[in-house]
């Protein structure tokens, strides 16, 4: 697996050696740190980090194909997957190389959000829990979101492709297993309702760190982490 | 080292590779030559474990391009045609994040990027992002790339394409140095470049090799049958013509009148010896005064040429055959 270490090292140092990822990095900041300051630090406001949270979830659906998109698609388009391929690496270790070097990323992203954090617990008494939980659950979610964008990124050398399919896809999963869910019966609805991830997040904003939700948000990962892994070897042998 | 059998391959129905088979023994420089859309670049990422094979097999000491892809691919240095490289990345991070792929440990991967730095001449370039190089040092930062693991076998795609002529006889030096320990593969339209370099050439055309073997052979075998030129000055003999057919040697002849003489061609038959001696002889004892006599050797160039042209005429008459064979009666 040092192959997967040396790609997600390489991908993570891309992103911070690139405009592109200042200004995904700078936008966020701008936007959720905007939120927090006239929401959760405005006097009579309850010092939770909820609002902070509810906007991330859905600004996350646009930022993770952002980050995604160029992963395995620049590499199509430059042709730079042809030295990729043939050092002596696995189509998995490069699928998983790129997507914990997205992570990697997002989580830099993520980390001087703590600021707001420790902003609230000089200023007030928070309780911890759903902070913890919020955060776990908004990793969780990005994780999914750059591993749909990680697939997406395997079958198009366009980046724009990449970055509009993640997004539809997102957008289409969300509206369509809600809308979905209103015209069939049980025990279909409930499997459509498991679709939405925005219910999984309700419980972490409540601070529940659910087993469950846990696994379906790995597990789903880790799932399109496969596909792609896949999609590279039926590249090779197309 | 390099054992190619019998290699296919297709993208859905176009067949890029029909049949190409040659093996590249160690420490040998074996040309890859062909037009465009020959099925070069298919054959090389065939044989660097990029592309499976479909149909026949590509090992490499031993190694099996698809059972064995990955121990293969340790084995080879291997530089695209048009170096792709990450734009953002500064030369000696790039040359590590390369050792990193390769497995190498952190002593060994910085005394390998160093040695590379100074064998390609990157040396002031080690600190400047790739994207700020020109395409000589692009170039050369492929070139050190594929070296960095020292691998046996290197496979190299166009090494001097796009390159000033400085560059190109640089780069010409430097595969002339790796050529001492490496077997090599070296895929060029630069056909001087490839017949100065290669021990040994393999000429693909339409996805088949349509010659192959040893450089001088090869350029010695397209000699038998190259044409004699020779210039004899008018009013000398009554029968000139009768006196050089009957040089035992000679199949055919051909004349045109020239400034106060006659120039003839020659072709001599395919076994027979070089007739320049004999033509000579013959032209003495019949009292004829020779202006010129020479023979009209053709370069790797015409050779190549005539190989390609053939191949041409081969598919248009198997199309042709295949289309008479369709139609009704």
């Amino acid at each position: 697996m040092s192959g997967a270490w040396a790609i997600a090292r390489r991908e993570t140092a891309s992103f911070l050696a690139t405009p592109i990822g200042w200004i995904v990095i700078a936008l966020y900041l701008a936007v959720s740190g905007a939120v927090f300051a006239f929401g959760s630090l405005s006097p009579g406001e309850p010092a939770s980090m909820e609002g902070f949270f509810a906007l991330s979830r859905w600004l996350i659906m646009f930022i993770a194909p952002a980050i995604s998109m160029r992963l395995l698609a620049e590499e199509f388009h430059s042709g730079s997957i042809e030295p990729l391929m043939t050092a002596p690496v696995s189509d998995w270790e490069v699928a998983i190389g790129k997507y914990v070097g997205a992570v990697g990323f997002m989580l830099l992203m993520l980390a001087p959000t703590l600021t707001f954090a420790v902003a609230l617990f000089t200023l007030a008494s928070p309780d911890p829990g759903p902070i913890l939980a919020g955060y776990i659950g908004l990793i969780l979610l990005g994780m999914l979101y750059l591993s749909i964008g990680l697939l997406a990124s395997a079958v198009t050398s366009s980046q724009i492709v990449a970055f509009l399919g993640t997004m539809f896809f997102l957008l289409l999963v969300r509206l369509g297993a809600l809308k979905g869910a209103e015209f069939v019966s049980e025990p279909y609805d409930r499997a459509l309702y498991a679709l939405l991830v925005d219910l999984r997040m309700l419980d972490f904003a409540r601070g529940v760190i659910d087993t469950a939700h846990v696994v379906f948000f790995v597990a789903a990962s880790m799932w399109f982490v496969a596909l792609t892994a896949l999609s590279l070897e039926i590249r090779r042998w197309r | 080292m390099i054992d190619a059998r019998d290699l296919k391959k297709s993208f859905g129905s176009v067949q890029a590779v029909r049949s190409v088979s040659f093996q590249a023994s160690a420490g040998r420089v074996v040309g890859l030559l062909g037009p465009n859309g020959a099925g070069k670049t298919t054959v090389i990422r065939m044989i660097t474990g990029y592309l499976p094979p479909s149909g026949g097999s590509v090992s490499v000491d031993g190694l099996d391009s698809v059972q064995d892809s990955r121990r293969l691919r340790r084995l080879i240095g291997y530089m695209p045609e048009a170096t792709p490289l990450y734009p953002e990345m500064r030369v000696v991070d790039y040359l590590d994040y390369r050792g990193r792929l390769f497995g190498l440990r952190r002593r060994e991967r910085r005394a390998r990027i160093e040695l590379c730095i100074e064998r390609c001449r990157l040396i002031e370039m080690r600190t400047r992002r790739a994207g700020h190089l020109s395409k000589g040092y692009r170039q050369r930062l492929g070139l050190a790339a594929s070296l960095l693991h020292d691998p046996p076998v290197l496979v190299l795609d166009e090494p001097t394409s796009g390159l000033d002529p400085a560059q190109i006889v640089e780069t010409r030096r430097l595969i002339a140095d790796l050529a001492a320990d490496k077997t090599m593969i070296l895929c060029s339209h630069i056909l001087p470049e490839v017949e100065r370099t290669c021990d040994e050439l393999v000429i693909v055309a339409r996805g088949r090799v349509r010659a192959a073997g040893a450089t001088d052979e090869l350029l010695r075998a397209s000699r038998a049958t190259a044409p004699y030129v020779m210039e004899v000055v008018a009013g000398e003999s009554l029968n000139v013509e009768q006196t050089l057919r009957s040089t035992p040697g000679v199949a055919h002849l051909s004349a045109v009148p020239c400034e106060g003489g006659t120039r003839f061609t020659l072709t001599p038959k395919a076994t027979a010896p070089d007739l320049r001696e004999p033509l000579a002889r013959a032209a003495h004892e019949a009292g004829l005064l020779v202006r010129e006599l020479c023979r009209d050797a053709p370069s790797l160039e015409e050779l190549f040429i005539r190989l390609i042209d053939e191949a041409a005429d081969e598919d248009a008459s198997t199309t042709e055959g295949a289309t008479a064979d369709r139609s009704p009666a």
